[in-house]
């Protein structure tokens, strides 16, 4: 897995055109954020302010409970659910409700900022993954 | 010789009892809380709720889950 900086600098438009693709594609979805590498937010479905701190309180913590950075997070409360994952350089938050299909969003979330990371507005080379290789289709 | 009624009766309601104490097992198991960290190589790791990093963990994504809200279009999608 490619876990090195990102080679490109990835604009807030295109990571809030990923994360509108990815709260298109999971019906479970509250809100999220993407963060670069230095912890800024680059895109967030409420407050960017308490997205970045809170964000980073909860990687620290996650960073804290081993001994090297964690690459991937689920926590799961009454309340809700909340999923991490680093990638390239990136950060993708997420919180759903109870229940939520974990895998298949951990997957969504891999892909957009792997796409972010090469340049792309999250939704893939192609563009069209949810026609036939995507989610729905499974 | 056929079992007398009322035994029947006895044996269905049991049957249902059985049926909804399983449910409520599960659902108490599926609804205890959790915290899995994952790291390279595959390795994961979990931290129950009264140890240490557990509680800090809930505490700090709970704060996410309070800015998250709730679903935007909660209550119009039919489960």
């Amino acid at each position: 897995m490619d876990d090195g900086q990102t080679s490109e600098v990835v604009s807030g438009e295109a990571a809030a055109s990923a994360l509108a693709y990815l709260t298109e594609m999971s019906p479970d979805l509250r809100g999220g954020a993407i963060l670069d590498a230095e912890g800024d937010v680059l895109a967030a479905s409420g407050r960017p302010t308490r997205w970045r701190d809170d964000a980073a309180a909860l990687l620290a913590v996650a960073d804290k409970a081993g001994d090297e950075p964690v690459e991937q997070l689920h926590i799961g409360s009454e309340q809700g659910e909340v999923f991490g994952v680093r990638q390239s350089g990136l950060v993708a938050l997420a919180v759903t409700d109870r229940f939520a299909l974990s895998s298949l969003l951990l997957f969504d979330m891999r892909a957009i900022l792997r796409d972010l990371a090469e340049g792309g507005d999250g939704k893939g080379r192609d563009g069209d993954r949810d026609e036939g290789g995507g989610r729905d289709a499974a | 010789m056929p079992p007398k009624p009322h035994r029947v009766l006895l044996d269905r309601v049991s049957g249902y009892a059985d049926e909804a104490a399983a449910y409520v097992r599960r659902r108490r198991v599926a609804r205890q809380p959790f915290a899995r960290l994952y790291y390279t190589e595959g390795r994961a790791s979990d931290h129950a709720a009264d140890s240490l990093a557990g509680a800090e963990l809930f505490i700090a994504a709970g704060r996410l889950i309070e800015i998250a809200g709730k679903r935007p279009n909660a209550g119009k999608r039919a489960r």
